[in-house]
């Protein structure tokens, strides 16, 4: 695969039109592939709508406390309760109204998977882009420390960094940025090595413009897609290792606003009564739908990226 | 490929200090009281909190701490768990065989299924198929496992009575444990055959029924993704189109030249799959109570049993470093493109 | 060509689908009254067993199979009876009637039972029981159960002082337990009504020979210091069981997490009707519930909330409202560590925080007590199984008292207490803190959660939050004296007012060294209550006591709790006593 230099700095230098081909107006062409695929649509319409929830929460469901995170409940009892007046999705142990968890429980898996991927694509960026773009026994050493990381479990160290810090939202953000910064890093380093050598970064440091300048100006914006690729397809993941870790007793606190919390609650009450099985169906379906739409929309939103940006897909349409 | 090989492995010992060196520097944020709750097991025993940090040496910092622990590995010895009652090496001997039968029939479900679909998925691009089994695929891995777990064992156990939760039923833990019958693995679907009782090996295989069908939902998406998108990338090359041109029919197409080449970046992602099934059965376990290392290594976690955790991480992170290799071996085999430095 | 493929597949997965259902075929049952495994009873609980030394095991997992299962006491209680006694390897009940009580009270003497084999065969002997008690005395693991003999036998609670120096001379033990002939004599230093019932619970008898034979100590006084406290692996009978019960051990997996017993053919009354029995620690609740309607579990211990996922499955029985000897309580502490403390604000009474004698004052605690919900926790937190306690004193106990007054719920109250707390500066003021409680524990969140807002709703100045730790860290916020208010619980040792009335109200009982509360009046009560031996006393002592508990309020007692279990309807014999640990196999059968 030859790399040519593009005419318009637009559009990204990993998508490079074979020979013989026009190149179309960049971003025409990527949103009509896009729209071209009903999957894609329906990713990006799904995430679009758990956005919309997420900025709407509090007008959604109104908060009650002092932290609007915590979930409302009305009296002790412990026995969950059908939907009825009151509470449209009905409430799940300890009368935890699901109706306003499910609402500000999209609020937290967005703060929470953002929140990881910002702080794994800021790792990134400063150790990637220095291993990457020097090389030599830097590049070792943080190649080194990545197998280290990447060599132990996720989940195990993820459990591990929780018990000792201590069980919090908080925590667990950091123990789940800490086990996928390696990814994210490693990634980076070969974007950054693939990009290192072309044509243009040579030219600019052939005019003498500094280390920083070029990687800042000229190196990392093209080789954001790929990142951008793992990123909306590990946001579901992300979710998912969060719900885990409550499922563990380890993520977020009983009562707070949160599908994987939510969903670890209602494993007490899923062989609910005697005569019937399904008993508490909504306190396992509600939250669980709302993680599974949540997660398929990333899933299917970073398919879409992948398909558009991937430059080896390239001249398949 | 002598030396690539000598050089990977030469990383075991290197990544196993680092790992043991990154749990023990977690017990810098630990108290000597925090640590020595491990050895509380009913609330009463409280009082004998500073008894028991001074029996166990737990108020020294994390550094002595680290290097008593390093002699005592240097021994041979790879220390007490306090959540299994036993050493740590019994542990991991004991629980090790059950992940492992475990995992490699999940393996093979997930090698079969995936590529299966991946590579219908791609020749019948974007047609109902493909769209039915991305779907499918990506909605296997929206779910938390516990949740498919739990439903699972709700309707094929609770309603039909089908495939039961544990490694064994009752009858036959009892005759696996009998001093007739002689372990030779420790795969239990094995060791039945080896022994020549076809109804332990069926009771084996009905108890593994549900917790591989959790696994491999799972971890179908991820090999059904790369499955198709290699061979869409096969699919349109250069010889492929020679083939097509050339009048030979779909299937041979597809079976003799396309999936061949298609299967190169599968079997890298294989050896990493198989590595990450070991990790990912952890609430497979916990759910259907299956006697594996992934339960045991989470209950250590959460106890702060440092000796068990940092046993079964060094463990886990030999067992990735080879299979890393095994992957990067089977790949440089496969595509004589590839050279190894 | 097409169609050929898809026949192709279409018998592929024929196939798969009639294997499958091959598979699973010989399970299927219907509620199916026929009983699943006869010979073999299947418990399923979700706790771990620790050890299976009865010398060292103090948790309720290890003690089921340990007693009255696997080894037996020299008594043992009579049915569900908490005060009445049988003879078990003694052949009478010592009592001052049959003078084998001194009339002092300091000499206690067990005749031996002739003729009763150990597990291995060998016959007890006197020096066997001896033996036993002082290994259980002597080896006093960290954490053990040691201190419940060697109290009333030595007068201290360890062998070993704080800084780790052995404290007491064999001589002492040698003196305090004996045999004399057929019999196992105890000297005791001062008078102490419960030791019988201790006695009852906790003097398990194993063979000395076997013990040795294996690296335990042998008896020898020269010898017994390098054999104190163990760690858990160090001994054989760790693993290993040898005792004169019902059941033998036959086999601890620890990774099945299953302990197997055996009938022991040869046990010295009637052998008991069950082949086998299994204990086996399944902690998903849903596995244990789906076990047991299968009928692949007889018996299966649950937590309270998950009650009425139990009731009415067919083929089942639940034995309800089981009361139990204990009591959960909610600590105040009266001398809080506010160095380095995440949950006390400011440490000031500035209302962003509170200091560190904050719970020292009456008013506050009278405030707090009067502000509960009791039947809001009860109803909420215990599904209404359980009653108010009147005190550290609980029902089933000589010296339980109803007119013991309690602490209601009462707005007005807590609002008059709070106004004159801290000098009459409290109300206005306001306050702030945290309640740490052991994460996962539902009841003790909700009853954090019923503190917040029946306080909160006093005065918007009055925050509380609470937040959950892992049982780690609680222990160790314990252990630093930083804990604001604590749920924590007690479980009886042995079925006696001592054993409640010492841990909440003495100054160096299990509570008031953590809270830092102290009253000399009623370490002198405590201490003569135990030391007689006639009830009537004991009762109008403890009745004092509990009025003390009243009026100094070291904590609030919100539930003694009731237990359940759910087991197969085909099970009979089951009988319960709220001193078993677990279940007593013995009488049990299944028809």
């Amino acid at each position: 695969m030859t790399a040519v230099r593009s005419s318009t700095p637009a559009i990204p230098l990993s998508r490079t039109p074979s020979p013989g081909r026009t190149a179309e107006g960049g971003w025409h062409r990527t949103l009509r592939r896009f729209r071209r695929n009903p999957l894609s649509v329906l990713g990006a319409l799904i995430v679009a709508f758990f956005v919309l929830v997420a900025l709407l929460a509090p007008f959604l469901a109104h908060p009650t406390e002092r932290n609007p995170f915590m979930i409302p409940h009305t009296g002790y009892a412990s026995d969950p309760h059908p939907p009825g007046p009151g509470h449209p999705f009905g409430t799940t142990e300890e009368q935890f109204d699901l109706y306003y968890g499910v609402v500000w429980g999209t609020r937290t898996a967005f703060v929470v998977a953002l929140s990881v991927v910002a702080t794994a694509v800021a790792v990134a960026l400063v150790l990637g882009s220095i291993s990457g773009y020097y090389g030599g026994p830097l590049d070792e050493l943080v190649m080194r420390v990545t197998d280290i990381f990447l060599a132990f479990p996720g989940l195990i160290l993820a459990v591990v960094i929780v018990a000792v810090l201590g069980q919090s939202v908080r925590n667990a953000v950091i123990a789940i940025a800490v086990v996928e910064w390696p990814s994210y890093t490693r990634l980076l380093r070969g974007e950054f090595l693939r990009v290192r050598d072309m044509e243009y970064v040579q030219a600019a440091q052939a005019l003498g413009g500094g280390d920083l300048h070029i990687i800042t100006r000229h190196v990392i914006p093209n080789t954001i897609y790929p990142m951008l690729i793992l990123a909306s397809l590990n946001m579901g993941g992300i979710v998912i290792t969060f719900a885990a870790l409550s499922f563990l007793g380890l993520g977020a606190p009983i009562g707070y606003a949160d599908w994987g919390q939510l969903i670890s609650l209602s494993h007490n009450w899923i062989v609910g009564t005697a005569g019937d099985p399904f008993t508490f169906w909504y306190t396992l379906i509600v939250p669980g739908t709302a993680i599974f739409l949540f997660v398929l929309g990333w899933n299917l939103l970073g398919d879409a990226f992948r398909d558009v940006f991937d430059p080896r897909l390239q001249g398949s349409r | 490929m002598t030396g690539f090989i000598l050089r990977r492995l030469l990383l075991l010992p290197f990544v196993a200090l680092g790992v043991s060196v990154l749990i023990f520097s977690l017990l810098q944020f630990l108290t000597p009281a925090m640590r020595a709750s491990l050895y509380i097991h009913d609330p009463k025993q409280l009082n004998a909190l500073p008894d028991i940090i001074r029996k166990y040496h737990l108020d020294q910092p994390a550094y002595v701490q680290y290097w008593d622990w390093l002699t005592q590995v240097a021994h041979g010895d790879l220390g007490w768990s306090e959540t299994a009652r036993e050493p740590v090496a019994d542990a991991i001997r004991g629980y090790f065989p059950a992940t492992l039968e475990l995992g490699v029939y999940s393996f093979a479900c997930i090698l079969a299924l995936g590529i299966w679909l991946g590579t219908q998925s791609a020749v019948h691009k974007d047609r109902l198929l493909d769209h039915i089994s991305r779907f499918t695929s990506i909605s296997g891995a929206s779910l938390p496992t516990f949740v498919w777990g739990l439903l699972l064992l709700m309707v094929f156990y609770g309603h039909f009575g089908w495939f039961p939760p544990d490694r064994l039923s009752l009858a036959a833990g009892l005759a696996v444990r009998s001093p007739a019958f002689h372990p030779y693995t420790g795969l239990m679907t094995v060791d039945a055959l080896l022994n020549g009782q076809w109804w332990i090996f069926w009771d084996a295989l009905r108890h593994l029924v549900l917790p591989v069908a959790t696994l491999t939902y799972f971890l179908t998406a991820v090999l059904v993704r790369i499955t198709r998108s290699s061979m869409l990338e096969t699919l349109r090359t250069d010889y492929v189109r020679t083939a097509r041109a050339k009048g030979l029919a779909q299937r041979t197409v597809v079976d003799k030249h396309a999936r061949r080449n298609a299967l190169i970046p599968v079997i890298t992602l294989a050896g990493l799959l198989f590595v990450g099934l070991l990790a990912g059965v952890v609430i497979t376990e916990t759910v259907f109570n299956y006697p594996g290392i992934g339960r045991w290594g989470v209950n250590a976690s959460q106890q702060l049993d440092i000796p068990a955790v940092t046993g079964f991480a060094l463990i886990f992170s030999g067992l990735l470093v080879l299979g890393n290799l095994c992957a990067d071996v089977l790949y440089a085999l496969v595509d004589p493109r590839i050279r190894l430095q | 060509m097409r169609t050929v493929t898809w026949i192709k597949r279409a018998a592929v997965l024929a196939v798969t689908v009639a294997v499958i259902t091959s598979l699973g075929a010989p399970t299927v049952r219907g509620a199916g009254e026929a009983v699943k495994n006869p010979d073999t009873f299947v418990e399923l609980q979700f706790g771990d067993v620790v050890s299976l030394d009865p010398a060292l095991a103090y948790d309720i997992y290890s003690s089921e199979p340990i007693w009255p299962n696997v080894y037996e006491t020299l008594i043992m209680y009579s049915g569900s009876s908490l005060d009445k006694f049988q003879p078990m390897l003694a052949t009478e009940v010592p009592s001052l009637a049959n003078r084998l009580i001194s009339a002092d009270g300091l000499t206690y003497t067990f005749p031996i039972r002739k003729g009763v084999h150990f597990h291995d065969g060998s016959v007890m002997t006197p020096g066997d029981a001896v033996y036993s008690i002082r290994r259980f005395l002597l080896q006093d693991q960290a954490g053990g159960p040691a201190w419940l003999l060697l109290s009333p036998l030595l007068g201290v609670d360890s062998t070993r002082d704080d800084s780790g120096k052995i404290q007491i001379a064999f001589a002492d033990v040698a003196r305090a337990v004996s045999a004399q002939g057929d019999n196992v004599v105890f000297r005791l230093k001062k008078p102490f009504a419960p030791f019988l019932t201790i006695v009852a619970a906790w003097t398990f008898v194993m063979p000395r020979a076997w013990a040795v034979a294996h690296g335990d100590w042998d008896g020898d006084p020269g010898t017994w210091q390098r054999y104190n406290n163990p760690k858990t692996e160090d001994r054989y009978a760790f693993d290993h069981m040898n005792g004169t019960g019902p059941f033998t051990l036959e086999r601890w997996d620890r990774q099945a997490k299953e302990v197997t017993l055996a009938r022991h053919d040869g046990y010295w009354r009637r052998p008991a009707s069950l082949q086998r029995v299994v204990v086996r620690s399944v902690p998903e609740f849903a596995t244990r519930r789906l076990a047991l309607q299968q009928g692949d579990a007889d018996l299966v211990v649950a937590s309270l909330n998950q009650r009425s996922q139990l009731l009415g499955l067919p083929g089942t029985v639940v034995q309800d409202n089981l009361p139990q000897i204990a009591v959960q309580t909610l600590q105040f502490n009266f001398k809080i560590n506010t160095e380095a403390n995440p949950d006390v604000g400011s440490g000031r009474l500035d209302g962003g925080g509170i200091p560190s004698d904050f719970f020292a004052d009456v008013h506050v605690r009278r405030g707090f007590a009067y502000a509960f919900d009791y039947a809001g926790n009860l109803g909420g937190a215990y599904a209404g199984k359980g009653v108010i306690p009147h005190g550290p004193i609980v029902q089933g106990l000589l010296g339980f008292d109803p007119t013991v007054p309690v602490y209601t719920t009462s707005r007005e109250k807590a609002v008059a207490e709070f106004k004159e707390a801290m000098g009459g500066k409290l109300w206005e003021t306001g306050f702030k803190f945290t309640i740490p409680y052991t994460a996962g524990n539902t009841a003790r969140q909700t009853g954090a959660q019923i503190v917040k807002d029946t306080v909160g709703a006093l005065n918007p100045k009055f925050q509380i939050e609470f937040r959950p730790v892992p049982s780690s860290t609680l222990i160790s916020l314990l252990l630093a004296h930083k804990g604001t208010m604590y749920f924590l619980g007690w479980f009886a040792d042995y079925p006696d007012p001592h054993d409640f009335a010492q841990p909440f109200l003495s100054a160096n009982g299990y509570f008031p060294v953590r809270s830092g509360y102290r009253n000399p009046e009623a370490d002198r009560l405590v201490d003569a209550a135990v030391g007689t031996a006639d009830p009537a006393k004991r009762k109008a002592l403890y009745k004092q006591l509990s009025m003390i508990s009243y009026n100094d309020l070291p904590c609030l007692f919100l539930i003694q709790p009731v237990t359940y279990y759910t087991m197969r309807s085909w099970v009979h014999g089951w009988y319960y006593n709220p001193i078993f640990w677990g279940q007593y196999f013995y009488t049990l059968s299944k028809r």
